[in-house]
Formats: C-alpha cells, sequence, structure tokens
C-alpha cells in the first residue's frame, strides 16, 4: 500500500547509460518524464562545468566571480551606450541584448544576485532605446522586466514604463503603476512629474 | 566449600526461575515493542517523493561499464545538493505551521512524525553530499551548497525573464493593431473634415459629433481591455 520510506543505506538502481563520446547521460527501458527532464538538467549542468573550465571540473565557490565575463558586458554596455547617444538606436539594441544573453549566460553557480543586477541595468537601458524608436510596447516590457529584476534604486524603469503607458494612452495602468512606482521611489521628481501629467491627461479627457 | 554448603539450592530455585522469566518476558516485551514501532515508522508514506537526484548520482556511482567520469558525477552531486537544499527549504516551511496544527489538535500526530522523517532522512543527505563532495575535492563540502543555493535563486531568474520574453510578442501585437486603429480614425476624422468642408454648411454638425464619439469609444475600449489583461499578468506573479 504506502512506500516504505527510504532508508539511508539503500537506492533505487535506475537504468542509466552513458554515451561514451559525448558523456551524455540517458535512461534506457521505459521512458519517464520526471527522469528524462532531470537527466536533460544533468547534461546540461555537465557541459556548463566544462565550458566554464574551471579548475579540477569543479564548480568554484559562488565569490569571488571571474571577472572576465563582467568586463566583456560592461564594454558591450559602454559600446551601446555611445549607439544611443548617436542616436543609432537599432544598434544600441542589438548590443544591450547582446549584453542580455551574455549576463544571462553566466555558469548558473555565480552569484544571482549580480546576474540580477547587470541584467536590471541592461534592461532599463535597452527600453530607452527603443523608447527613442518609439517603439513603446517592447520598451514597455523591457522596463517592467527591469524592474522586476531591481525594485529598489530603479527609478528610471520605473518612469519609462510609466512613460511608455501614457504614450500608448493607457492612462489607467499608467496610473496604478506610478502608484505603485512612488511606494519604492516616493522622493523620484520625475516619476511626480509624470503622476502630475496623467492626472492632467485623465482630466482633459474627462 | 564453605559458602556453597550452606545455600539450600532447592529452595532457591524458585526465586530464580520467576527472576528468569520476569527478565526474558521484559526482554521479549521491548523488542517485540521496538519492531513494531519501527515497521510503523516504515510504513507511514513519506513525506516526499523518491529522491531521484540521489538514485541518479547512486546509479551512476555504482555503473562498471563503463566507468562514469568524475565530471558527469560532480554535476549529478551538485543537482542532488539543490534538491537537498529544496526540500529542507520545505521542511523548514512546514513545521512551524505544523506544530501549531499539532497543539491544537487540528492534525494527527501521524503528519508530525512524517514531518520529522523527512528533515531527518534530508538532513542525513546533506552529511552525505558534503563527505561526497569532499571525497573529489578537498573543501569542496563547505561550498557546494552555497553553490546550489545560488543556482536554485538563478534558474528562478531567468524563468521570470522567460515569462516577459512571453508576453513581449503579444503586447507588440496589441499596440501594433491599436496604433492602426488609431491611425485609421485620424485619418477618417481627416477624410470627415474634408468632405464636411466640400459639402453644405448645415449638415455638418450633425455629421461631426458622430464621427467624435465614435473616436472616444474605440479609445476607451482598448485601454480598459488591456488593463483587465495586466491585472491578471500581475496576480499569476
Amino acid at each position: 500500500m504506502a512506500v516504505p520510506a527510504q532508508s539511508p543505506d539503500t537506492f533505487t538502481l535506475l537504468p542509466l547509460q552513458m554515451d561514451s563520446a559525448t558523456k551524455a547521460v540517458s535512461a534506457t527501458g521505459t521512458t519517464n518524464k520526471a527522469l528524462d527532464a532531470e537527466l536533460q538538467a544533468l547534461n546540461t549542468l555537465h557541459r556548463a562545468i566544462l565550458s566554464a573550465d574551471v579548475p579540477a571540473g569543479t564548480p568554484p565557490p559562488p565569490i569571488p566571480v571571474n571577472p572576465k565575463r563582467g568586463a566583456q558586458i560592461t564594454k558591450l554596455r559602454e559600446a551601446a551606450n555611445t549607439d544611443f547617444r548617436k542616436g543609432n538606436h537599432t544598434q544600441a539594441v542589438r548590443l544591450y541584448s547582446l549584453a542580455i544573453d551574455m549576463a544571462l549566460g553566466r555558469p548558473f553557480w555565480e552569484p544571482a544576485g549580480l546576474v540580477r543586477e547587470e541584467v536590471s541595468v541592461l534592461l532599463a537601458a535597452r527600453a530607452q532605446a527603443h523608447m527613442g524608436m518609439q517603439e513603446w510596447a517592447e520598451a514597455a516590457v523591457d522596463a517592467e522586466a527591469s524592474v522586476e529584476m531591481r525594485k529598489v534604486g530603479n527609478p528610471k524603469a520605473w518612469w519609462r514604463r510609466g512613460k511608455c503607458l501614457v504614450e500608448m494612452q493607457r492612462l489607467e495602468e499608467a496610473e496604478a503603476w506610478v502608484e505603485h512606482a512612488l511606494e519604492f521611489e516616493g522622493t523620484e521628481a520625475d516619476l511626480l512629474k509624470l503622476k502630475a501629467e496623467i492626472e492632467g491627461l485623465k482630466a482633459s479627457k474627462k | 566449600m564453605w559458602p556453597f554448603d550452606l545455600v539450600n539450592w532447592v529452595g532457591l530455585t524458585v526465586p530464580l526461575a520467576y527472576l528468569f522469566i520476569l527478565v526474558s518476558s521484559l526482554a521479549a516485551f521491548s523488542s517485540f515493542y521496538r519492531k513494531r514501532q519501527a515497521a510503523k515508522a516504515t510504513s507511514l508514506q513519506p513525506w516526499f517523493p523518491p529522491n531521484l537526484q540521489r538514485d541518479i548520482y547512486l546509479s551512476l556511482l555504482h555503473m562498471e561499464n563503463p566507468k562514469v567520469p568524475d565530471g558527469v558525477l560532480k554535476a549529478a552531486l551538485m543537482r542532488r545538493a539543490t534538491e537537498d537544499l529544496n526540500r529542507m527549504m520545505q521542511v523548514q516551511q512546514a513545521k512551524q505551521p505544523l506544530q501549531g496544527l499539532l497543539q491544537r489538535n487540528s492534525v494527527g500526530n501521524d503528519l508530525f512524525q512524517r514531518l520529522q522523517h523527512a528533515e531527518h532522512e534530508t538532513q542525513t543527505d546533506i552529511r552525505d553530499v558534503m563527505q561526497e563532495a569532499n571525497a573529489f575535492t578537498p573543501g569542496w563540502g563547505n561550498f557546494i551548497f552555497q553553490s546550489a543555493n545560488e543556482m536554485a535563486h538563478n534558474k528562478q531568474t531567468r524563468e521570470k525573464l522567460a515569462e516577459f520574453n512571453n508576453t513581449r510578442a503579444s503586447e507588440k501585437e496589441w499596440w501594433d493593431q491599436r496604433k492602426a486603429t488609431i491611425q485609421s480614425d485620424f485619418m477618417k476624422e481627416l477624410d470627415d473634415e474634408k468632405s464636411e468642408a466640400a459639402s453644405a454648411p448645415a449638415a455638418k454638425p450633425a455629421a461631426k459629433i458622430g464621427s467624435d464619439d465614435d473616436a472616444v469609444i474605440v479609445e476607451s475600449g482598448g485601454p480598459a481591455e488591456k488593463a483587465g489583461k495586466s491585472k491578471k499578468k500581475k496576480g499569476k506573479n
């Protein structure tokens, strides 16, 4: 009836096999969805460890972080910033996207807080570049994602989504969003200004 | 010999037999009781499903032909550490409320025993993982769970971002449609104004009001529907 509890001295021998060339582990015999998914995750992790090129193939502790990737991301971001200032928004968006992919490509054992930090800055910047091209929908999503990654100390992203919603004439949503933003960034002058703007627009609509 | 001569052996058999029966019956009861307790504990439904990561790691460890390289084993051990951490978190989250329920007699003792059993099992497995890690690389046991923790957080972060990537397409589509409506409305208004200017001035006021109303209805329709949709999105997060 009941499955007996697992004893620390025993385990269930699973029907596994390994490809001797690729070192990929797979299940033999009957297919089992959970097992297959788990093995896939295992193979992904194994490849990540191999490609990370760490000493002895042991993932290092989360801190200190290998500075190489961070430097590359910074370089990409600066190039994108330059493009943005020149008004070359398409190129800036492309470079920001590359930098975001690079930040998300960090090995899984590196600090997640660092990834969130980097990605939030990059997403906010990409939102700005989208706004430069008047692509309000993309900008709004990017800014929202940026806020999701970092809520406090990210007033620009809060403001950008609010602005995009106003531009798309979604005033109700924009108002709610700015209210929410002011809970985190109550003293931000831009947000207060945006709030006044939304109220003005709503009043003129009526 | 002096002391034994004085002993009345026949008279002593009765108390000796009494003692023997007493001790052996106690021993029998104790062993019987313990066996039953152990059987009851193992027959309790386990709190967690079988630990797949642990089974995979140990299965790989015992694979002989061909022998699994250390790299794969290390990856499997990290997966196992992540799962242990996950279980430990679940146990700790459940423990406090369950204790409260137990004190108020809202749940049976069985449930709490199952949780304690799961906690114990997970703790044992965590120690096991640390030992295994230290066997691969000295000192790895000290930080394998830090790495596992970051792995869990990183997974969450990426899942969340993937969600935003999914909304991007639908948002863009909505805005493109919306933009097209605004533009066509605008063009229609321009056309209306042109035709109005050409036609007799008497027909002007009625037509003007009609087109204005249309524009307002379309405008207020979009955002309201959108607001409902985004609320749903927030609720999910």
